[in-house]
C-alpha cells in the first residue's frame, strides 16, 4: 500500500449532485473534514446528463415531503450556496392518457394537497386554453403544480462544490476509488488513483456505479443501471415555461433557459448495464410522438443527443442510509432517474445522519435498504 | 458585391433570363437563379445582413456549409433556416431573424 | 402513438462518407477491385461531389498519376466520372447525421428525409473544417471563412465584396487571394502572424508580383463597422503573437477572409468508437490508425485530411490504400501489390520539407516516413544570353514534376524523387513555353535578350487577354512598378486557360520583370473634374503636342470647377517625364480668375449693396 495521502472524517465517492451537495451539507454542519472523489469531472455521471426537472407531484406521502423539502432548498440555493443555477419554477404539467392512471392522479393530488402542495387538476379543454401550442387529443386529465420547475444540473454541482471548498472540503476530480478498506467491520480508509486516504466514513454517491462501488466494501445493494436517452433541439424564444411529463405517454419535455427543448422517454426493452451509446430508434420514436403532442416542434432541428444512466432500485425510489454490515459505510443511490431533484433534501438528511446519527428535517428512514426485506413495498408510480 | 460577369477560368455565363425566379426578402423582390441558395441570391443582390442576434448584433453568411448558425433567416414564418444551404424557391418570403426565432403552431 | 414496427435499414458493403479526393479514390479502389460499384455508396453534403475540388480553380501540384497541372475542379470531375463509370452510387446534399448504436443515419436536405443504413465497411473521409479566429467584431457580416468565400465565388459565382483583407498566409490564404484577384476583386493585403509564409513560395510569388503585400508578424485586431465590415485594424505581433500597441494600421476593406488553418472533422469517426488522439502536427484531434488507414474500430477506415491535414495528392493516395484494404477484405483476393505501390507513392510525396509536420505527427502513431534524398539547391545559371529559354523560379522542394514530364525535349530534370528542385539543361531547352503553361505554381518564365530590348514570357490567367503592341506597366516579383513595356505577342491557350504573354521589357530587366498591368485596367485620373486619365495625356503628348496650354484645350484639363488646382502640376510632371524638359523650362500657362467658382447670386447681391451705398 502506498503512503497515506491524507486523512478525512468523511470520504464521498462520486462528484455528482449527491456527493457535492453532501459535502456542502456536512460543511454547513461544521463537519469540514470532507473529501469528494470523482473519477472523471464534476457532474460527468448521471447529474450532468439528466433533464434537470424538479417536481413535488409524487404518489406517496414520504416522497412528496422529501421533494417539498428539496424545493425549499432549491428556492434558497442562490442565497445559501451562492450560485445562479437557472432555477425556474415554471411548474410541472402532468398529462395522463390512461383511464386508470387518471384515477390515480386524482388520488395523488389528494395526498399532495394533504401535504400542503398547491396542485391543480385540469381538463383537456383547460389545458388547450392555457397552452394553445399543445395538442390535447386523447388527453384525459392533467395536473399542474406551479412551484415545480427546473434548474441547470451542471451549475448546481459546481455551486455545491465551490461552496464546500470555500468551507474547507477537498474535491479530487479525475481520481478513481479503487478500494475501500474495512477493518473489524468498520471503514478505515480508501485506496484511490491518488493514493491512500484514511477516513471514518465512506459515502457511496456513485450513481450508475453504485453496486460496484458497494462491492468494494463488501456491501450489497440491489441496484441496476439502465440507459436513458435525451435529445435537445435548437432554440426558440422562451414561451414554454413548464416541464410537460406523462407516464402513460412515456415522455417529458421542457424548454431550457437558453431556449432549446430538452426531452426524453423511457425504453422498457433496455437491458441493464452501463452504455453511453445512443440509438436512432430513440430519436425516431420520440420525435414522432412529440410532434403529435407539440406540433410546433416540427420546424425545429435536433442539436444533440446523449444518454445517461438511471440507477434503478427495485421500487423506483432511492436507497438512503447506513450499512448495518459495515460501520461507517453510507449510501445514497438507486435514485431511479430523479436524483437531481431530491438531492438537496437527501444530502441534508444524510449529513444529519452522519453528524448527529439522526435526521432533523426530513425522515428518510423509509428509504433504507432494509425495506426490500419487507414484503409490503410501497411502490412509487410517478416515474417515466 | 454581386455576380461574376466574366472569369478567366470559370464559365460564368447564365442561360436566358427565363430561368430567373423571384422571392421576397423583407417584402422586397429579389431575383435569383435556380442554382442559388438564399444566401447566394441575397449577396448577389448586395444584401449581407441576414439577421440580428438577441443582443442586437448583425449576423450574415459565414461558413457556407450549414455548420454554423450565423445565417439563420425566417422563411415563410419558420425560423432557424440556414440561408447558406437552403435552395431558393419561387415566391418564398424571407425575413431577417431577430434572436432565437418565434415558434409557429 | 408510436410506430413500433421495424424500420427498413438499407445495407451496403461499403459506405464512404465524404466525396472529396480521399473518399472518391477510396470508392474507385473498392469498386474496381470488387467489380461492383453498386455495393458502394458515397454520401456527401455538397451539391456536387468532389469535396473542396470543385471550388479550386488553380492547377494542382504532384505528378501526372495524381492529376498534377490539372485544375482542382477538373480533377473532381475526372474522379467523379471514373467512380460513376464503375457504378459507384452517390447520395449528394446528404449528411451522415450520426453513427448510432443501431444504425448509420443520413439526412437528405434536398428531400428533407432521413435514411438508415448498415454497412460492412466504413471509409470515413470527412476532411477538415476551418479554424476560427478571435478578434474584435469578428462576427460582423463581411467576416467570412476562406472556404465560404471560395464556395460563394467559385461555385455560386457570386462575389461577397470588392476589397479584401486576408488573414493567414498558408496555402489556402494564398490561393484564395489569387482566386479573388482572378475574379476581379481588390486584395489589399494578407496578414500572417508568424514570421514566415506558411504556404508554398510559388503561390506567394503569384500574388506578390500582382502587388498584394504579405505582412508577416501581423494579425488582425479588429473588424470595423456597425452592421457590416467597413474596415479592419491590423497590428504587428510580438514573439508570443500578441499585438504590439501602437503598431496598428487601418485598412478600408469590405470583406475579411479568414484562412487560419484546418482541423480534422473527427465527429463521425469518434462515434464509431475509434480511438482519437490530439496530435498538433496533424491538425488537432485525429483518429489513431495503422499504415493501412484502419482505425482502432472494427472495419472502420479513414483517409484524407481527417487523418491529418495535408493536401489533395496524399488524400487520393490514402483513399486508394484504404479502398484496396477494404476491397481485399470484401473479396478475399490479394491486393498487396497495389497497396504497396500506393504506399511507395506516399513515401515519395512525404519526403520533402513541407511534409515534416506530417512525418512528426505520424511518428507519434509509430508510422514512420523517411525524408530527404532530393535536390535542395536552386539552379544558379539562367542560361545563355540571347537564346529564348525557360527559367524556373521554384525555390522550395515541393513534390511536383509536371515541368519535367511536359517538356518535349527532355530539357528539364526533377528526377525520381519528385521533391527535387528542377534544373534546366539549356542545351536542350528550345524555349517552347510548354512548361510555362503547365507549371502549377506559375513559376516558369521565358527569357530572351534582343538587341534593343529583352523578351520576358510570363504565364497569365487573367482577363482581359491583352492585344499585341499594347503599352503596359511592368512590375517586379514584389509587385513594384519598374518600367513601362509592351505586349510583344500572346499565345492563347483556350483549353487550359493559362496563357503565355510575351513582354518587351527594357534591356537588363529580363530577370526583374515578372508581371504586367494593362493601363486601361486601372485608370489613373489626372483630372478628376473632367475625368481625364494619365493615358489620355500621354497619348496627346506622344502625338507631338507638348505645350500645357495646347493639351489643356484638347483634353479640357483645368477647365473644370477646380480651376486646374489638382491637375496642372500632374500634367506638367507628365510632360516633363515624357519630353525630358524640366518643368522650370516649360512655358508658364495662364492663371485665369476666378480661382474659385463664384456664386452668381453672391455677385448679384453685392451689386445691390453697391447700389444702396450709392
Amino acid at each position: 500500500m502506498s503512503d497515506v495521502n491524507g486523512t478525512y472524517d468523511v470520504c464521498i465517492i462520486g462528484g455528482g449532485i449527491t456527493g457535492t451537495a453532501l459535502a456542502y451539507s456536512l460543511c454547513k454542519l461544521g463537519e469540514t473534514s470532507v473529501a469528494v472523489f470523482e473519477k472523471s469531472y464534476l457532474s460527468s455521471g448521471s447529474t450532468g446528463r439528466c433533464g434537470g426537472g424538479i417536481r413535488q407531484q409524487w404518489s406517496t406521502k414520504n416522497n412528496v415531503r422529501l421533494a417539498m423539502r428539496s424545493v425549499k432548498l432549491f428556492e434558497n440555493f442562490e442565497e445559501d450556496v451562492g450560485m445562479d443555477i437557472e432555477y425556474y419554477q415554471g411548474g410541472y404539467l402532468m398529462l395522463s392518457y390512461d383511464e386508470e392512471e387518471a384515477e390515480q392522479f386524482e388520488k395523488n393530488v389528494e395526498i399532495q394537497r394533504e401535504e400542503g402542495l398547491d396542485v391543480e387538476i385540469l381538463t383537456p379543454k383547460q389545458v388547450s386554453e392555457r397552452y394553445p401550442y399543445i395538442n390535447t387529443q386523447d388527453l384525459i386529465v392533467a395536473t399542474f403544480c406551479q412551484t415545480d420547475g427546473h434548474a441547470n444540473p451542471h451549475k448546481a454541482v459546481i455551486g455545491y462544490a465551490q461552496a464546500a471548498k470555500r468551507m474547507g472540503a477537498d474535491i479530487y476530480t479525475h481520481t478513481e476509488v479503487l478500494g475501500v478498506d474495512v477493518e473489524n467491520g468498520k471503514v478505515v480508509g480508501i485506496q484511490t488513483t491518488r493514493g491512500y486516504f484514511k477516513c471514518n466514513v465512506v459515502v457511496n454517491a456513485s450513481g450508475p456505479w453504485s453496486r460496484q462501488v458497494a462491492e468494494l466494501a463488501g456491501v450489497e445493494l440491489p441496484t441496476e443501471s439502465y440507459r436513458h436517452q435525451i435529445f435537445v433541439t435548437e432554440p426558440l424564444e422562451n414561451f414554454f415555461p413548464m416541464m410537460a411529463i406523462s407516464f402513460a405517454g412515456n415522455f417529458y419535455m421542457r424548454q431550457a433557459h437558453h431556449g432549446q427543448f430538452i426531452m426524453g422517454q423511457g425504453d422498457k426493452d433496455e437491458k441493464p448495464g452501463i452504455n453511453y451509446n445512443v440509438t436512432f430508434k430513440f430519436e425516431k420514436e420520440l420525435a414522432e410522438k412529440m410532434v403529435g403532442i407539440f406540433p410546433f416542434l416540427k420546424n425545429l432541428r435536433i442539436m444533440r443527443h446523449w444518454s445517461g444512466m438511471y440507477n434503478m432500485s427495485p421500487d423506483a425510489q432511492p436507497i438512503i442510509g447506513q450499512s448495518d454490515k459495515v460501520k461507517g459505510y453510507f449510501y445514497a443511490v438507486g435514485y431511479s432517474g430523479h436524483g437531481f431533484m431530491v438531492a438537496p433534501a437527501v444530502s441534508e438528511a444524510l449529513s444529519e445522519l452522519i453528524v448527529f446519527g439522526k435526521t432533523l428535517h426530513t425522515d428518510v428512514s423509509y428509504l433504507n435498504v432494509d425495506r426490500f426485506s419487507n414484503e409490503d413495498v410501497e411502490k412509487e408510480k410517478n416515474v417515466v | 458585391m454581386g455576380r461574376l460577369v466574366e472569369h478567366p477560368i470559370l464559365n460564368v455565363k447564365v442561360s436566358g433570363a427565363a430561368e430567373h425566379m423571384v422571392f421576397y426578402f423583407e417584402d422586397q423582390p429579389i431575383f435569383a437563379l435556380p442554382s442559388d441558395t438564399i444566401a447566394s441570391a441575397l449577396i448577389a443582390s448586395g444584401i449581407d445582413i441576414f439577421g440580428f442576434t438577441e443582443h442586437e448584433h448583425a449576423r450574415g453568411f459565414f461558413c457556407a456549409i450549414g455548420k454554423c448558425s450565423s445565417c439563420l433567416v425566417e422563411v415563410d414564418g419558420v425560423p432557424n433556416v440556414r440561408a447558406c444551404i437552403t435552395p431558393v424557391r419561387e415566391g418564398i418570403s424571407v425575413r431577417r431573424q431577430i434572436g432565437r426565432g418565434k415558434p409557429k403552431w | 402513438m408510436v410506430n413500433e414496427g421495424p424500420t427498413e435499414k438499407k445495407h451496403v458493403k461499403a459506405l464512404v462518407i465524404g466525396a472529396g479526393p480521399a473518399g472518391l479514390c477510396g470508392a474507385i479502389a473498392i469498386a474496381e477491385s470488387i467489380g461492383d460499384g453498386k455495393q458502394i455508396l458515397v454520401v456527401d453534403e455538397g451539391i456536387v461531389p468532389g469535396g473542396q475540388l470543385p471550388k479550386q480553380t488553380h492547377k494542382f501540384f504532384g505528378h501526372e498519376g495524381f492529376y498534377a497541372s490539372v485544375r482542382g475542379f477538373e480533377i473532381g470531375e475526372k474522379l467523379v466520372s471514373k467512380a460513376t463509370d464503375l457504378g459507384v452510387q452517390f447520395s449528394m446534399q446528404t449528411t451522415v447525421a450520426g453513427i448510432y448504436e443501431d444504425s448509420i443515419v443520413t439526412y437528405d436536405r434536398n428531400n428533407n428525409s432521413v435514411d438508415e443504413y448498415t454497412a460492412d465497411y466504413l471509409l470515413i473521409a470527412t476532411g477538415a473544417s476551418e479554424r476560427f479566429l478571435v478578434f474584435r467584431n469578428n462576427t460582423l457580416p463581411g467576416v467570412y471563412g476562406a472556404g465560404a468565400v471560395q464556395t460563394l465565388m467559385n461555385q455560386y459565382k457570386v462575389m461577397p465584396g470588392e476589397s479584401f483583407l486576408i488573414v493567414g498566409a498558408g496555402n489556402i490564404g494564398l490561393i484564395v487571394a489569387y482566386q479573388l484577384l482572378q475574379a476581379g476583386a481588390n486584395v489589399k493585403a494578407i496578414v500572417e502572424a508568424s514570421s514566415k509564409i506558411g504556404g508554398y513560395m510559388v503561390h506567394a510569388n503569384k500574388i506578390m508580383r500582382l502587388g498584394v503585400p504579405i505582412m508577416l508578424n501581423h494579425t488582425i485586431v479588429s473588424a470595423l463597422g456597425e452592421e457590416r465590415v467597413q474596415g479592419a485594424i491590423v497590428a504587428r505581433v510580438d514573439e508570443h503573437f500578441k499585438p504590439i500597441p501602437g503598431t496598428e494600421k487601418e485598412f478600408v476593406v469590405d470583406t475579411i477572409c479568414l484562412a487560419v488553418g484546418l482541423q480534422p472533422s473527427v465527429e463521425l469517426v469518434a462515434q464509431t468508437g475509434a480511438e482519437i488522439k490530439y496530435i498538433s502536427e496533424l491538425g488537432g484531434y485525429v483518429p489513431i490508425r495503422d499504415e493501412n488507414m484502419k482505425t482502432t474500430a472494427d472495419n472502420v477506415y479513414i483517409a484524407g485530411d481527417l487523418s491529418g491535414i495535408e493536401e489533395a495528392s496524399t488524400a487520393m493516395i490514402e483513399g486508394y490504400i484504404a479502398g484496396y484494404n477494404i476491397a481485399q477484405k470484401i473479396t478475399g483476393q490479394d491486393l498487396s501489390e497495389k497497396i504497396s505501390t500506393m504506399k511507395d507513392e506516399l513515401i515519395e510525396f512525404r519526403k520533402g520539407p513541407f511534409a515534416s509536420k506530417v512525418r512528426e505527427g505520424l511518428k507519434k502513431m509509430n508510422i514512420l516516413f523517411p525524408s530527404g534524398g532530393y535536390r535542395e539547391r536552386t539552379q544558379q545559371s539562367t542560361g545563355p544570353n540571347g537564346k529564348l529559354r525557360a527559367v524556373i523560379e521554384c525555390p522550395q522542394a515541393i513534390p511536383c514534376n509536371p515541368c519535367e514530364t511536359s517538356c518535349p525535349t527532355g530539357a528539364i530534370n526533377v528526377g525520381k524523387n519528385i521533391n527535387s528542385i528542377p534544373y534546366v539543361d539549356y542545351d536542350k531547352c528550345i524555349g517552347c513555353g510548354v512548361c510555362v503553361m503547365k507549371c502549377p505554381g506559375l513559376a516558369i518564365f521565358l527569357l530572351q535578350e534582343k538587341e534593343d530590348y529583352s523578351i520576358v514570357g510570363i504565364p497569365y490567367e487573367f482577363l482581359p487577354i491583352p492585344e499585341n503592341g499594347t503599352i503596359v506597366k511592368l512590375f517586379d516579383k514584389d509587385g513594384r512598378y519598374v518600367a513601362d513595356g509592351q505586349i510583344d505577342k500572346v499565345s492563347v491557350n483556350r483549353k487550359e486557360k493559362t496563357h503565355l504573354v510575351f513582354l518587351r521589357v527594357p534591356k537588363g530587366m529580363e530577370n526583374i520583370v515578372r508581371h504586367f498591368d494593362l493601363a486601361i485596367n486601372s485608370e489613373e485620373y489626372v483630372c478628376r473634374c473632367e475625368e481625364v486619365s494619365r493615358q489620355d495625356v500621354e497619348k496627346v503628348i506622344d502625338s507631338g503636342i507638348t505645350d500645357y496650354e495646347e493639351i489643356r484645350r484638347i483634353l479640357r484639363i483645368g477647365m473644370g470647377p477646380c480651376g486646374g488646382k489638382t491637375c496642372r502640376n500632374v500634367v506638367l510632371q507628365i510632360i516633363a517625364e515624357k519630353t525630358k524638359i524640366p518643368i522650370s523650362e516649360s512655358k508658364l500657362g495662364a492663371f485665369r480668375p476666378p480661382v474659385i467658382p463664384l456664386p452668381i447670386d453672391a455677385i448679384v447681391k453685392s451689386r445691390k449693396g453697391v447700389d444702396k451705398d450709392e
